[in-house]
């Protein structure tokens, strides 16, 4: 009996005590990172897009060997979809060892640029650019074609996109990936924590935002504020999806750095699938716009394309070169981060913040709320 | 007499014309052709687009637009697409603010060969 009133009594405390710490303003900011999920829009370049066979044979595909010139990788390989497509690996390993770490492929629709260094504007370049990279997939266009003619696939291919012997094999390639992108664009993060925490602040519930933990709050409070993460981690994707240097290093060795924006420009400048491009299957050409008036600047060098935070608690490790082994160790390094080595020209919104343990802890606990499950 | 008020009323109607359509951007140059922008509310990290009015007598030869975030060192990363629309009234298109804060417009407008610059500030949430 005794102790049934003191287990009451700990319960009725921790209610009354629960509540919203954030001010008007924050509340104002918090909306903007919703509503969750976006609203699904086809995608105009692919006709695939949106067509429930195409997605059928992309998701077909994604999990199958045939797509590597010698059955050795599919593209579940890297993108394991058990695990939050990715691995656990720092840096992608298949044929050999590449210079950066898989990004988990949720929540890829409708992006401006695709990829660390935004080699990309659109989801089917994304998806083509693997199956012929020498260090991925090493498929040619003519070794790809035979392969699908002799797959199991072949009668699907036909079914949706027609007679597959009388295509050019580049014709097919990026029908491929097309189905590849149809499929890709389906993949979408849970509702999460801090979706229920959002929309209860649109309807004004405050009893019911009360439920979202007080350290999340604080960690949100300061993601808005002295963080100033959310200059660049902002939107319902927590992300600007343009480039910017984090204070991550980005040599290779002592010879070679990762160029990043940089190299990204170079190969999307010189790439025939953009969407300014022939194969774009919209005759108005939505989105080319990114790719025609986009601008090269000193600092593209070393920048990466800021990640979206959805999820994030399942795809560690983290940064471009995988470098960062969880959230706290990510949140450290915000905090000590050496702005020297920044560029000069960069951005001048990172400094170190020198959080308190509180604050670190507080931090993590608002970016575990961002997902819908942890890494088991 | 009469040559004074035909000019006086053709130079009001003018400034009403412009009076209508915005805000009217800082120039350090003297005597110059006012320019006026008008904006909607401008998304983050997405496209929009502006409206500029050049309300001047000589015409314009050409113009340049961009903008800077003073506070962190950096313009966009696109450059913005101008088209005339009318009689001294541009669209520019392909605007990008990539991160909340103050952004200072900078627009470059040349007559017969000089250029005057003008600026306006924006701030985005
Ligand atoms: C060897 C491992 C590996 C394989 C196999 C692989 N990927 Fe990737 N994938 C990566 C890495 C690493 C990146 C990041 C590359 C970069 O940005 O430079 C990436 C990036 C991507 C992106 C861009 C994601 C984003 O956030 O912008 C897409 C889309 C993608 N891969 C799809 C695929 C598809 C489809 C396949 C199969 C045809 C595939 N990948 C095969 C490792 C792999
Ligand atoms: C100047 C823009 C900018 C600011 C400000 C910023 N970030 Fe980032 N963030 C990035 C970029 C760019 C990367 C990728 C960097 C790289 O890999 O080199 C990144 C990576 C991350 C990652 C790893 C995600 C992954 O999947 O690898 C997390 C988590 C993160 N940031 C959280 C934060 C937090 C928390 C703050 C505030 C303390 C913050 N960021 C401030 C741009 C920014």
């Amino acid at each position: 009996m005794k102790l049934w009133v003191s287990v009451a009594f700990v319960a009725l405390t921790s209610v009354v005590r629960a509540e919203v710490l954030l001010s008007e303003d924050e509340i104002q900011q918090t909306l903007s990172f919703g509503p969750w999920p976006p609203p699904i829009q086809p995608d105009p370049s692919n006709r695939g897009s949106n067509d429930p066979r195409a997605i059928a044979l992309g998701a077909a595909l994604f999990d199958d060997p045939v797509l590597s010139i010698d059955g050795a990788l599919a593209c579940a390989s890297c993108h394991n979809p058990e695990q939050a497509f990715t691995t656990l690996d720092p840096r992608a390993f298949g044929r050999v060892l590449l210079d950066r770490n898989t990004p988990s492929l949720r929540n890829l629709a409708g992006l401006r640029w695709y990829g660390w260094g935004g080699k990309s504007d659109n989801l089917w370049a994304a998806s083509l650019h693997p199956i012929v990279e020498e260090q991925e997939m090493a498929h040619s266009e003519e070794s790809l074609k035979r392969a699908i003619s002799e797959s199991p696939y072949v009668s699907d291919f036909e079914d949706i996109f027609g007679d597959i012997e009388s295509q050019n094999p580049e014709l097919v390639l990026v029908k491929i990936a097309k189905a590849l992108s149809a499929y890709l664009e389906t993949l979408v993060t849970e509702r999460t924590q801090f979706d229920d925490f959002r929309d209860a602040l649109e309807r004004s519930d405050l009893a019911e935002a009360a439920n979202y933990p007080e350290a999340a709050q604080r960690g949100l409070q300061l993601f808005l504020g002295r963080g100033n993460c959310a200059f660049c981690h902002n939107g319902p994707r927590f992300s600007n999806n343009e480039f910017h240097d984090a204070g991550v290093p980005y040599f290779l060795s002592e010879t070679e750095v990762d160029e990043g924006r940089f190299g990204g420009l170079n190969f999307l400048l010189s790439s025939p699938y953009t969407l300014d491009g022939d194969w774009n299957d919209d005759p108005d050409k939505q989105g080319a716009w990114a790719v025609r008036n986009v601008r090269r600047s000193h600092s593209d060098f070393g920048n990466f394309r800021t990640p979206s935070l959805r999820g994030v608690a399942e795809t560690d490790p983290y940064m471009h070169d995988g470098s960062l082994n969880d959230l706290d160790a990510v949140v450290r390094h915000y905090s000590e981060i050496d702005t020297e080595r920044l560029h000069t020209n960069g951005d001048a919104v990172l400094s170190e913040l020198k959080l308190t343990e509180q604050e670190i802890a507080d931090l993590v606990a608002f970016l575990e709320t961002l997902s819908s499950a942890t890494r088991p | 007499m009469i040559r004074w008020l035909v000019w006086f009323l053709a130079s009001s109607g003018a400034a009403i014309a412009c009076e209508a359509t915005g805000q009217r951007m800082s120039t350090e140059t003297q005597n110059a052709p006012a320019v006026h922008v008008a904006v909607d509310e401008i998304p983050l990290a997405q496209p929009f687009s502006i409206l500029l009015t050049v309300c001047g007598e000589t015409a314009v030869s050409e113009m340049r637009v961009d903008a800077v975030m003073p506070a962190h060192q950096h313009g966009m990363n696109y450059l913005p697409v101008v088209t005339a629309i009318g009689d001294d009234v541009f669209r520019i298109d392909d605007m990008l603010f990539h991160m909340p804060g103050k952004w200072e417009l900078q627009v470059d407008v040349e007559y017969n060969g000089q250029t005057v610059s003008y600026t306006y500030d924006l701030a985005l949430k």
